[in-house]
């Protein structure tokens, strides 16, 4: 079994099972009460498995979905929750009425059990329940769920596993199971599946809370049905669908066609590994058509791979907030003109049997980032569907996993949620929110130090937001935060890291914005903490507590943090918008003030010079400042390939802050929107006609570390200049070997 | 005419402060004014000036014979929603001073809509409530034990507080790491910072509100400050404006967790009285209930921009331990209400994509309000829509005080028909359906999702627009019977509900503790909880016979996080009943969450306890009306009108009563409408009224 496609079969042999009959004409009135009724049946279903399962995952973390499917497997409404989970239920029902509608069967009662991130989960411990909904002896429609497990097995307790060779080190997937049958669960089907967990009687009871939820979503439909019919209900479904297709296609057909691509760079296959692997992703659109693909990837190693169900989920949770927004998020319309083109054998689309329990932390995430600066950079076309633009927010979760025995004497291990608090990313005309969270967890939240305390043997000694870690721009990206602490109530505590983005960025900023910081993970190393504590002082700086600091790997599990051990870690930073020396300068003076940006940060990246007590900006020097600056931009840079000079023409499409197309006797042309300089024809990569400077990650932002301390590879900030203005027109992370990507290539 | 004839109770509105005057064995008598705003003690003596007056006694004469006067105030929600408070300094523990801007990385989208929450680049962090430089990081901390790590000094509180007075602030907030759990240092804070500035406003978190998590408990510290300078200032005018008019005994405020405290007490936990308006309607609500016999109740509330919904399960208003106000999340145990933006005043609308039909949340306000108004409102609304359907008569709105037309409302109706290609009296039953439906959904979340069965349930409706709507909305969710409150005293409910209250003073204390529980321990903790408790109320002149304690235990599984409240018995705990306790939260678990949800495997644990110290007030008797057979007198029959009814798709000739008019025993069968000087109940088909010896409405559905 390779990376599984749902092939479209025009007459299947299980169409005879499915309930297709749908009215046309509801009244309007009829249409909103149904409407309103199915998106409460899922708030129902979701507010059922947060009763019974209670657990902090689920609660805290929302680690899971609910969704309706028709018959066949259209969605017609997601929860608000994490938009990637759950988003293969359409592909899962799909395989089950494809491979099980004749062995074992399909019926009334039933419900499938499957984590296999081949067929319908985005990795092993999201594990979805599908449960047909019947109506008088046909598959009226379907509602399922996925929720996150604390373990289902594999070599690492919490079942991410960074050092997985392969998908044999890791959960076993199970393809879809008819675990319910009959209304009934299957007694030696459900051991089967707790076997394998080193906590089974939590995902008994999380498996509970699947089955209610669906149970509670089901009994409504059918009271709906008997109540309005099943052919105006079936009918207010495909209206949904119908109008979400025509709020996509609208949106689409006011954009430009043409193809744009991204890429992020993972790193560290695997423990001790010191590669970069590139998780490619292009957008092509073409009338009221998208199509993706994720050709250019490096091919599949190490535990840093997705499949393409989650590859798929990410790129939907990038659609959902910037083009579904006004429509609750009814994806099953536009997906009808959404196409994924896989290129499977790679880090982004891996076949069986890669590893890829890692895949939330890493690669769906690089595939959001990815996928999110192909979609602004169309809509940045738009004068009004501009305004959705929302630059990237945290894009590697480094993962804090603690293990021993607590405070009361009982083995613990658990990972940290304080990085929901990460910076949101800059908007097209404002700045991110700090610590606002991701856009596609829209309700995440970080726990409180004071459950945290209690619940594992820790003492926080600083939990703030962290100065620098947003990304530079005209607007800056949100701010994430930086966490440390001690072991108390205990000796000593075992660490897992599991991280990507440490040494390359990956949080990637938008028109000039620069990418959010890299993540960290520091040892101070017998400190004279506990002395200062005992002398009633408090430490809000690791490097002031002596010591030393011990360079940790960003994956490596048994790392001892003993009682005099500071660990401290930050997240990466919400992305930038705009070249930074456009930045006002006041709200540079109010940044500094407010210890958003570094002063050092502000004069080095911003060009502002301050001068007094209280800092204040001085706007002349300033402006000198980044005279200068533009000036070694110019010098330092690799000429263009051939100097156009300015350019007369109307304005056909502004893309973004610098760049613009208009129409020239000669064709259509690049320009740049600030000095009309000409940056080649449409048919030219415009980074061609920019000076471009290769510089050192670190120049990307101050809290960015060497990244010879985890990989080899050379890897550099590259910087897009318009030989008219010198303003920054586009950024890029990437292999210093490699020529500039051409991510705006219009039809 | 003796010192304890009376009993008031006022509430303040956005538009009228609303007065009720109870008399044992006198008719209700209810009056309003204007509200007054800049400061709402003048609507509140305007109001008590014109009962008066209507008692033929002099304002002096009235308060003196009255034996209390309960009132429920806005100026703490008022300063927070115009963010009008005052300049707060925080203390914290160094290392976590930006505890209030992290929000828990939830600020962004805490409690918005579902619509507000799905549209990213309109979201954001509020307003700082404690900009930076108004917080102090301070040196101490405490650990999850409460066992003191770094210990407090006092010089340096003494310093920070200086700085920060130097710096503005005119309220300060103290909230440290596990305070709830080891309060001294707090204490020594609150003296230090006394020491340094005397008349500073100060709030301690452990004080306040001792609860686990210190995001939301700081964020009730800090709005408790917020509130605090103007609060306390308003109440003591009050106080005082109250005393030199003759009033003998303290004025009583309403709180959110449904009691009263003397003005004073609230003056130092202000924030417990945001939303208490609505909480007095609940407690109103209880009272009647109590007195008809219901002890399940679902109290719904339609005003003119929203809809609150509240329940009372078994008897006891059902609570909340966390509440959202501008997207911060605070802990403060309050009687739960949840609102919709579904008013009489709702604007519906056409969504431009789907072309269907949309209700709200947007409200047309008073001003120009529906287009019935002839303000120059020309949205249509749900006023409209009741209007064009007959439920409403445009000639005998608020008693005819105020007269609606109805031209204007078919032309505003007309035009979303338009758009929906259906006619005026679809269209109009269209926006009144998705309303009833929008309404039943609200209910529904706040009974089936938690575990209550509304078919178990009696449905309260009051508030203007609420008896128009509920025949259908209760229809939707099962209910058997709906109550419509004491006919006209409806439209008081709050002040009337405040009149009813009893003192109540809650005391709460952390006590993490695995089952199986120390009995000894437990004992003495709640002894020393009702010790304070009953102090309280004996200096507040309660005495010792009308005092009551009612001892809580919030307990959950370990790896869970649900807690569930259970009742404790209130003598010595022993071991035995110690055990009962945790088998009566396994029970409730299991009804609250479905049976087998609990983790019994991982264990039960305690994680707080809590004493309400309440002290009962005698309770004014309200009378019965007259007796009579089924059938209304001739005089309650006010002629019939063309009324649509969904349910027959067409308009009928609809007999219309006066509900002044009716006597106990009345039953009206429906299809037919009550007309109410506030209110006009509509009685479906095959639904039926009885009024009861008060003089309530009995819907059954």
């Amino acid at each position: 079994m390779t990376s599984h496609i749902a092939p479209s079969v025009v007459d299947p042999p299980w169409k005879s099972l499915l309930g297709h009959e749908a009215q046309t004409d509801i009244d309007p009135i009829t249409y909103e009460v149904i409407r309103h009724n199915l998106w409460s049946i899922n708030e129902e279903h979701a507010a059922t498995i947060v009763k019974i399962s209670g657990s902090p995952i689920v609660v805290f973390g929302h680690d899971f979905n609910p969704s309706i499917l028709t018959e066949d497997g259209e969605w017609v409404f997601f929860g608000p929750y994490i938009q990637y989970l759950n988003a293969a239920g359409d592909a899962a029902v799909q395989w089950i009425l494809e491979n099980r509608s004749a062995n074992p069967g399909i019926g009334d009662g039933d419900m499938f059990l499957t984590n296999d991130p081949w067929v319908g989960s985005n990795h092993q411990p999201d594990v979805t329940l599908l449960c047909p909904v019947f109506w008088e002896g046909k598959i009226f429609c379907w509602v399922t769920n996925t929720m996150h497990q604390y373990d289902l097995g594999g070599n690492t307790p919490g079942s991410f596993c960074p050092s997985a060779r392969d998908v044999y080190d890791e959960p076993s997937p199970i393809p879809p199971l008819k675990i319910v049958e009959g209304g009934v669960l299957r007694k030696d089907l459900e051991e089967l599946y707790l076997r394998r967990s080193r906590m089974p009687y939590l995902v008994a009871l999380d498996l509970r809370a699947e089955i209610a939820g669906n149970n509670v979503a089901r009994e409504r439909i059918l009271h709906l049905i008997r109540r309005y019919g099943a052919a105006t209900v079936k009918g207010a479904m495909r209206k949904i669908i119908g109008d979400s297709e025509r709020a996509f296609t609208e949106k689409l057909a006011a954009l430009p066609d043409g193809i744009w691509r991204d890429q992020v760079f993972l790193e560290v296959a695997l423990p001790g590994d010191r590669k970069t692997y590139k998780c490619a992703l292009s957008m092509e659109k073409r009338g009221q058509e998208l199509t993706f693909r994720n050709a250019g990837s490096d091919p599949q190693t190490g535990a840093i791979n997705l499949t393409y169900i989650a590859w798929r989920g990410a790129i939907q949770s990038v659609i959902l907030p910037f083009f579904l927004y006004d429509q609750m998020y009814a994806i099953g319309g536009a997906l009808r003109h959404i196409h994924f083109d896989a290129t499977p054998g790679t880090v982004t689309v891996a076949n069986f049997p890669a590893a890829v329990s890692c895949s939330p932390a890493f690669g769906i995430y690089a595939t959001i980032v990815t996928a999110n600066n192909c979609v602004a950079k169309l809509v940045a076309a738009h004068p009004e569907q501009r305004k959705v633009i929302t630059c990237n927010a945290m894009s590697q979760w480094p993962i804090i996993s603690l293990s021993g025995i607590d405070q009361w004497g009982k083995p613990y291990g658990t990972i940290l949620m304080d990085p929901m608090a990460c910076g949101t990313g800059a908007f097209a005309d404002r700045d991110g929110v700090s610590t606002g969270g991701f856009f596609h967890d829209p309700m995440g939240i970080s726990p409180n130090i004071e459950h945290n305390e209690f619940f594992f043997p820790i003492l926080y000694l600083y939990r703030r937001e962290n100065t620098d870690s947003g990304g530079a721009g005209t607007f800056r990206g949100g701010n994430s935060a930086v966490i440390a602490f001690i072991p108390h109530g205990t000796d000593r505590i075992e660490h897992t890291t599991a991280s990507c983005g440490a040494a390359v960025p990956a949080t990637l900023g938008l028109f000039g914005g620069y990418p959010g910081c890299t993540n960290s993970y520091r040892m101070w190393r017998s400190t004279n903490v506990l002395e200062r504590l005992r002398a009633g002082e408090l430490v809000e700086e690791i490097s002031a507590a002596g010591g030393s600091e011990e360079a940790l790997p960003s994956k490596a599990s048994g790392i001892v943090q003993g009682r005099d051990d500071i660990y401290q870690i930050w997240w990466n930073g919400g992305a930038g918008y705009g070249d930074p020396l456009e930045r006002a300068l006041p709200l540079v003076e109010r940044d500094v003030r407010a210890g958003d940006v570094s002063r050092a940060a502000a004069e080095s990246i911003y060009g502002v010079a301050f001068r007094g007590d209280p800092l204040e900006v001085d706007a002349q020097a300033s402006e000198e400042n980044r005279t200068m600056m533009r000036e070694n931009r110019r010098r330092r840079s690799t000429a263009p390939k051939a100097g156009s000079g300015r350019i007369e023409g109307t304005v056909l499409l502004s893309l973004g802050e610098a760049l613009e197309v208009v129409d020239t006797p000669a064709g259509r042309w690049f320009r740049c929107s600030k000095c009309q300089q000409g940056l080649g024809p449409v048919t030219d990569n415009y980074k061609e006609h920019c000076l471009r400077y290769d510089g050192p990650l670190q120049d990307a932002g101050p809290l960015i570390g060497d990244p010879k301390r985890y990989i080899d590879d050379e890897m550099v900030f590259r910087q897009f200049y318009c030989p008219g203005c010198v303003v920054l027109v586009e950024t890029e992370i990437a292999r210093r070997d490699e020529p500039p990507l051409r991510d705006t290539e219009l039809h | 005419m003796g010192s304890d004839t009376f009993f008031i109770g006022v509430d303040v509105g956005g538009t009228f402060t609303d007065c009720v005057v109870l008399e044992t064995g006198q008719p209700l008598r209810s009056y309003k004014a204007s509200s007054t705003p800049r400061d709402p003690s003048v609507g509140l003596f305007n109001v008590l000036e014109l009962a008066a007056a209507d008692l033929g006694v002099a304002p002096q004469a009235l308060l003196e014979a009255s034996a209390r006067l309960v009132h429920g105030t806005t100026v703490a929600t008022n300063a927070i929603v115009e963010r009008r408070g005052a300049p707060v300094g925080l203390l914290t523990t160094r290392g976590h001073g930006e505890l209030l801007l992290l929000m828990r990385g939830m600020g962004r989208t805490a409690g918005l809509s579902v619509h507000e929450m799905l549209n990213i680049p309109a979201s954001n962090k509020p307003e700082p409530l404690v900009p930076a430089h108004l917080t102090a990081e301070i040196n101490e901390r405490i650990d999850c034990d409460g066992d003191v790590v770094v210990a407090l000094q006092d010089d340096e509180v003494r310093d920070a507080v200086r700085r920060l007075v130097a710096a503005g602030v005119q309220a300060l907030a103290i909230c440290f790491l596990w305070s709830f759990r080891n309060p001294e240092h707090e204490r020594r804070a609150v003296a230090s910072a006394r020491e340094v500035a005397p008349h500073l406003h100060i709030t301690a978190s452990s004080d306040l509100i001792p609860r686990w998590g210190e995001y939301e408990r700081a964020a009730a510290t800090a709005l408790n400050a917020y509130v605090g300078p103007e609060s306390s200032g308003y109440l003591e005018r009050l106080r005082s404006g109250l005393a030199e008019r003759g009033l003998t005994r303290p004025p009583l405020i309403v709180l959110c967790t449904g009691g009263v405290v003397p003005a004073r007490e609230a003056a130092r936990v202000p924030l417990f009285t945001l939303g208490s308006g609505p909480v007095a309607g609940l407690v109103g609500t209880g009272v009647l209930g109590e007195l008809i016999g219901c002890r399940d109740i679902i109290a719904t509330d339609m005003g003119g921009t929203s809809f609150d919904v509240g329940l009372i399960h078994d008897g006891e208003p059902v609570k909340t331990p966390v509440n959202v106000v501008g997207q911060y999340h605070y802990a403060l145990p309050s009687i739960d209400i949840r609102s919709i933006g579904a008013g009489g005043g709702t604007v519906a609308w056409i969504d431009p994509i789907t072309r269907g039909l949309r209700l709200g949340p947007r409200s047309a306000g008073a001003d120009p309000g529906p287009a019935c108004y002839g303000r120059g409102g020309e949205e249509a609304t749900v006023t409209d829509a009741d209007l064009v359907l007959g439920y409403l008569d445009g000639a005998h709105f608020l008693g005819g005080r105020m007269p609606l037309y109805r031209e204007r409302a078919v032309a505003a109706v007309k035009e979303i028909g338009a758009a929906l290609g259906l006619g005026v009296m679809e269209t109009a039953a269209g926006i009144a359906r998705v309303c009833e439906f929008q309404m039943a959904d609200l209910i529904r979340k706040m009974t089936v999702e938690r575990g209550y069965d509304p078919r178990e349930f009696v449905l309260f409706a009051y508030g203007g627009a609420g008896p128009v709507h509920c025949g259908v909305f209760a229809r939707e969710l099962g209910v058997q019977r709906v109550v419509i409150p004491l006919g006209s005293a409806a439209a008081v409910w709050s002040a009337l509900g405040a009149a009813g209250s009893d003192l109540l003073h809650v005391v709460e204390t952390t006590e993490v503790m695995a089952a199986p529980l120390d009995a000894s321990r437990l004992g003495a903790a709640f002894l020393k909880m009702e010790q304070r408790l009953r102090d309280q109320l004996l200096s507040e002149g309660v005495p010792e016979t009308a005092v009551e304690m009612r001892r809580w235990a919030a307990l959950r599984y370990r790896s869970q996080i649900h807690e569930v409240e259970v009742p404790v018995a209130t003598e010595m705990l022993t071991e035995a009943a110690a055990a009962e306790l945790v088998n009566g939260f396994e029970q409730r678990y299991a009804r609250l969450y479905g049976e087998g949800a609990g983790f019994r495997e991982a264990g039960v644990e305690l994680v707080s306890l809590r004493v309400d110290g309440i002290g009962r007030t005698p309770k004014p008797n309200l009378p019965r009306l007259q007796s009579d057979g089924p059938a209304p007198s001739a005089q309650a029959s006010a002629g019939n009108r063309p009324v649509y009814w969904t349910e027959r798709q067409r308009v009928e000739e609809t007999p219309v009563f006066l509900g002044e008019r009716l006597h106990a025993g009345n039953v009206i069968r429906g299809p037919s409408i009550i007309e109410m000087v506030s209110t006009t109940v509509v009685v479906r088909p095959s639904q039926q009224v009885t009024v009861d010896a008060w003089g309530n409405l009995l819907l059954d559905i």
